[in-house]
C-alpha cells in the first residue's frame, strides 16, 4: 500500500491518516462478521423450535385402511404469542392436501427430511419448515409455517446492538490511537519546545536526557553543530583580544612617545609636523579601536547566554564620566537624564554603543551646544538616546549613515565611519531598534534605541525575548 | 612621589616612565612582575601601574598576589585586551583603577596623582588638592595655607567631593551624605550648599556640574 503523504505531514498527522481508516474499516468488517454470526445462531433456534412443531404434527399422522388422516393440532403451538401466526398443512404422497392452509404449499427445496424456507402467505412473511414423513401409506409432507415478527424482531435487535457495540468500539480505539499517538509523540515534541524556545544565538548544547532513540542521532548531530559554532566564536573572540593586544600596545607606546615629543623644547621648531604626526596616529588609534569593536559585535563572536541583567544607568554614568573631560575642552554641555531601564545583553557591548553614539554627538556638535544621553523605560521597554543641537543628519542621509565607512559629505574629525555601523550590529545582537530623528525642535540628531522588553534572565533557563 | 611601572613592553614602557616623570614623578621600570615584586620588597613605592598582559606571571595574578601579601599601595592596571570580565575581575581583585591602551600621558598621569592621593587620604587624612590643603581629621580646609571656615554641611560636601577627586559624585549621594545631619534635605537644598562650598573655594578649585548626574571635583582650569 502506497500512501502519497506529503514528506512535510507532521508525524502525528501522518500516524493518525496510517492508522485511522484501516482500524475503522476493520471494526466495520467485524461487526458486519458478528452480525452475519448471531444471524446464524438466532435463525437456527428460530428454526430449532418451528421444527419441533412439524414432527409433533406428523406425530399425530394415522394410517387407516393405506390412507393417511391428520388430527388438526390438539395443544397450542410452541411459542404461540399473540404476535405470531401459525399455518400448518400436510399433503399426501399423492400431492393430496390431508389437512390444513391449502395456500401454504410445501418447500422443494433439499431433497434432505427438513428443509427450510422463507416465503410468503397471503401478505405475510413467513418461515416454513417442510418434513417428509415415510409412512406405511408412502410419504406424507408436513409443512409448519410462522410468521416472522419474532425473527425481525430478534434481527433488529441483534443489528442494533451490534452496530451500537461496533460504534463504541470504532470511538474507543479512535481515541486510543489518537492519545497513543499524542503521548508517543510527547519526547519529540519536548524537544521542539526546546528549540523552539531558545534565542536564535544561544548555543547551549539540547538536553538529551529525555529524548527518544529515534531523535537523538538528531539532536547530537545539533549538539556537535553547536559546538562547531561555540568554538567558532571562542575563536573569534580570541581573535579579536589577540589582535586587540597586538594592535593596541604598540598604539600605546607612539601615541606616548609622540605627546613627550610635543613636549620636549628639543623638538621647538617641529610642532606642525608633529601635530600632524599625533592626529595621524590618534586616527590609527582610533580606527583600531573601531575594527575591534566591530570585530567584538559581530554576531559570531557573540552568543546569548553571555547575555546578563543589565542595568542601564549605571552603564551611562559610566559612558558620560569617560567623556565629560572631552565635552570640557570642546565647550560643550555633556549632561544626563536617567530613569530606570535594565536589558537582557552584554554591558560592555551597550556600552561600546553608547560610546560610539556619544563620541558621533561630541564630534558634529559646534561649541556651546548641548549632548543629552537619555535612558529609561523601565524593563517593559528599555531605552537608550542621545540627543544633541548639533548640525543634524539630512533625512535623505540616515538610512546610509548606518553603513561600514560611510561618513557624511564634508565632515571633519577623526570618524572613519565606523561608529553607527558598530551601534547596529550592537544593537541587532540585542534586538534592539535604532531610530534617527531630529532632536528637540528639528535641531541636531536624536537616536534612540529601543530595546525589546527584559523578562529576566535566569540561569539555565532560555530568556524569552520578544522579536523585533 | 615613586611609581613602579611594571610593563614589558619598551616602547610603552619608555613612553610611561617619561612621561610621569615630566608629570613630576620618579619613576622605576620593571619588565616582569617577578621583578617588580623584588622591586616591591626591596624598597617603598607610592603606586604601582602594572600592565596585564605581561610575560611569565600576568598582571591580575600579580596584583592578587600582592594584595594577598597585604601590600596596600595603590595599582593602576594597563590593558590593550578587553574581555567582559577584565574590568571588574580586576578592580575585584584589589587593582583601584583601570585604563585602556592607548592612554594619553596626561590621562595617565592625572589617574596616578588622583589615586596617590586618595591613599594618602586614607592613610593619614590628609588631602591635597591643587591648592587645597584638607585636614579630612581635623576638619580643616587650607587654601594656600589661609584656613577657610566651613560650615558642617558644607564640609561634608567638600569631603565627598574631595574623596572622589576628579570623578562624578551623584546628587542622591551628596544628599544621602548631607541628609545624615538634616533628614529633610532636598536635591535643591544640596544645590545651595554646592554652590556656597564652591564661593568659598574660589579660583583655588572647580566644582563643575555634569548636568543630570551630579558634581565633580576638578583643579581649576589654566
Amino acid at each position: 500500500m502506497s500512501l502519497k503523504l506529503d514528506p512535510t505531514t507532521s508525524i502525528h498527522r501522518r500516524l493518525l491518516i496510517l492508522l485511522l481508516p484501516p482500524l475503522a474499516l476493520l471494526m466495520v468488517a467485524g461487526g458486519f462478521a458478528d452480525y452475519r454470526a448471531s444471524m446464524v445462531f438466532m435463525r437456527t433456534a428460530y428454526d430449532q423450535s418451528l421444527t419441533d412443531a412439524a414432527v409433533a404434527q406428523a406425530a399425530l399422522l394415522k394410517v387407516v385402511d393405506g390412507k393417511i388422516y391428520a388430527q388438526p393440532p390438539s395443544q397450542p403451538q410452541p411459542h404461540a404469542n399473540r404476535a405470531e401466526k401459525f399455518y400448518y398443512s400436510i399433503w399426501g404422497p399423492d400431492h393430496l392436501l390431508i389437512s390444513g392452509n391449502p395456500q401454504l404449499a410445501g418447500t422443494s427445496a433439499g431433497e434432505g427430511n427438513l428443509a427450510y424456507a422463507d416465503g410468503w402467505l397471503g401478505n405475510h412473511r413467513i418461515r416454513v419448515v417442510t418434513y417428509r414423513v415415510p409412512t406405511t401409506a408412502g410419504v406424507a409432507t408436513v409443512n409448519v409455517a410462522e410468521t416472522t415478527s419474532r425473527r425481525e424482531a430478534a434481527r433488529h435487535f441483534i443489528l442494533t446492538s451490534t452496530w451500537l457495540m461496533d460504534f463504541i468500539l470504532v470511538d474507543a480505539t479512535l481515541l486510543l490511537v489518537w492519545v497513543g499517538v499524542r503521548h508517543g509523540l510527547k519526547p519529540l515534541l519536548a524537544v521542539r519546545g526546546q528549540i523552539e524556545s531558545r534565542s536564535p544565538r544561544e548555543l547551549r548544547p539540547l538536553e538529551t536526557a529525555a529524548v527518544p532513540a529515534e531523535v537523538r542521532p538528531l539532536v547530537d548531530a545539533l549538539n556537535g553543530l553547536f559546538e562547531v559554532l561555540r568554538e567558532a566564536a571562542r575563536s573569534q573572540r580570541q581573535f579579536v583580544a589577540d589582535a586587540a593586544h597586538q594592535l593596541r600596545t604598540p598604539i600605546a607606546g607612539l601615541v606616548g612617545h609622540l605627546e613627550l615629543l610635543t613636549q620636549d623644547p628639543a623638538a621647538a621648531g617641529l610642532e606642525s609636523r608633529l601635530a600632524v604626526l599625533r592626529d595621524g596616529m590618534s586616527r590609527v588609534a582610533h580606527s583600531a579601536n573601531q575594527l575591534l569593536a566591530l570585530a567584538r559585535a559581530e554576531p559570531t563572536a557573540n552568543l546569548a547566554d553571555h547575555f546578563q541583567d543589565t542595568d542601564l544607568v549605571p552603564l551611562v554614568e559610566r559612558v558620560i564620566e569617560r567623556n565629560v573631560d572631552r565635552s570640557v575642552k570642546a565647550s560643550l554641555d555633556l549632561g544626563a537624564d536617567l530613569g530606570a531601564a535594565s536589558v537582557a545583553g552584554s554591558a560592555w557591548l551597550i556600552e561600546d554603543l553608547l560610546g560610539n553614539l556619544v563620541d558621533n554627538a561630541l564630534n558634529y556638535t559646534p561649541a556651546g551646544g548641548h549632548v543629552t544621553v537619555r535612558c529609561g523605560g523601565g524593563s517593559s521597554e528599555p531605552y537608550l538616546e542621545v540627543e544633541d543641537d548639533g548640525l543634524g543628519i539630512p533625512e535623505a542621509e540616515r538610512s546610509r549613515v548606518r553603513q561600514r565607512f560611510y561618513r557624511l559629505p564634508g565632515s571633519t574629525g577623526h570618524g572613519c565611519g565606523l561608529g553607527l555601523a558598530i551601534v547596529e550590529e550592537i544593537a541587532r545582537l540585542h534586538r534592539a531598534a535604532v531610530t534617527i530623528d531630529a532632536g528637540a525642535g528639528g535641531h541636531g540628531t536624536r537616536i534612540r534605541v529601543q530595546f525589546p522588553a527584559f523578562g529576566g534572565i535566569s540561569q539555565g533557563k532560555t530568556a524569552n525575548t520578544v522579536t523585533s | 612621589m615613586r611609581i613602579l611601572v611594571v610593563e614589558d613592553n619598551d616602547l610603552v614602557a619608555d613612553a610611561i616612565a617619561r612621561g610621569l616623570g615630566l608629570a613630576g614623578f620618579a619613576v622605576d621600570r620593571a619588565p616582569s612582575a617577578e621583578v617588580a615584586a623584588t622591586a616591591l620588597a626591596a624598597e617603598h613605592f607610592d603606586l604601582a601601574v602594572v600592565d596585564i598582559g605581561l610575560p611569565g606571571e600576568d598582571g591580575l595574578t600579580f596584583v592578587r598576589r600582592l594584595r594577598s601579601q597585604g601590600a596596600t599601595l595603590p595599582v593602576l592596571i594597563l590593558t590593550a585586551r578587553e574581555t567582559v570580565a577584565m574590568r571588574v575581575e580586576a578592580l575585584d581583585l584589589g587593582a583601584d583603577d583601570f585604563l585602556m591602551k592607548p592612554f594619553e600621558q596626561s590621562e595617565l598621569a592625572a589617574r596616578c596623582r588622583a589615586l596617590i592621593r586618595r591613599a594618602n587620604l586614607n592613610t593619614n587624612g590628609q588631602l591635597n588638592f591643587g591648592r587645597l590643603r584638607i585636614d579630612v581629621a581635623g576638619r580643616q580646609l587650607r587654601i594656600d595655607d589661609k584656613q577657610v571656615e566651613l560650615t558642617g554641611r558644607e564640609w561634608l560636601v567638600l569631603e565627598c567631593l574631595a574623596f572622589s577627586a576628579g570623578r562624578v559624585v551623584s546628587k542622591e549621594r551628596l544628599q544621602q551624605t548631607i541628609a545624615r545631619w538634616d533628614q529633610a534635605m532636598t536635591p535643591n537644598a544640596v544645590e545651595v550648599y554646592v554652590s556656597r562650598v564652591r564661593a568659598k573655594l574660589a579660583d583655588a578649585a572647580l566644582i563643575r556640574t555634569v548636568r543630570g548626574l551630579g558634581y565633580r571635583l576638578d583643579e581649576p582650569e589654566a
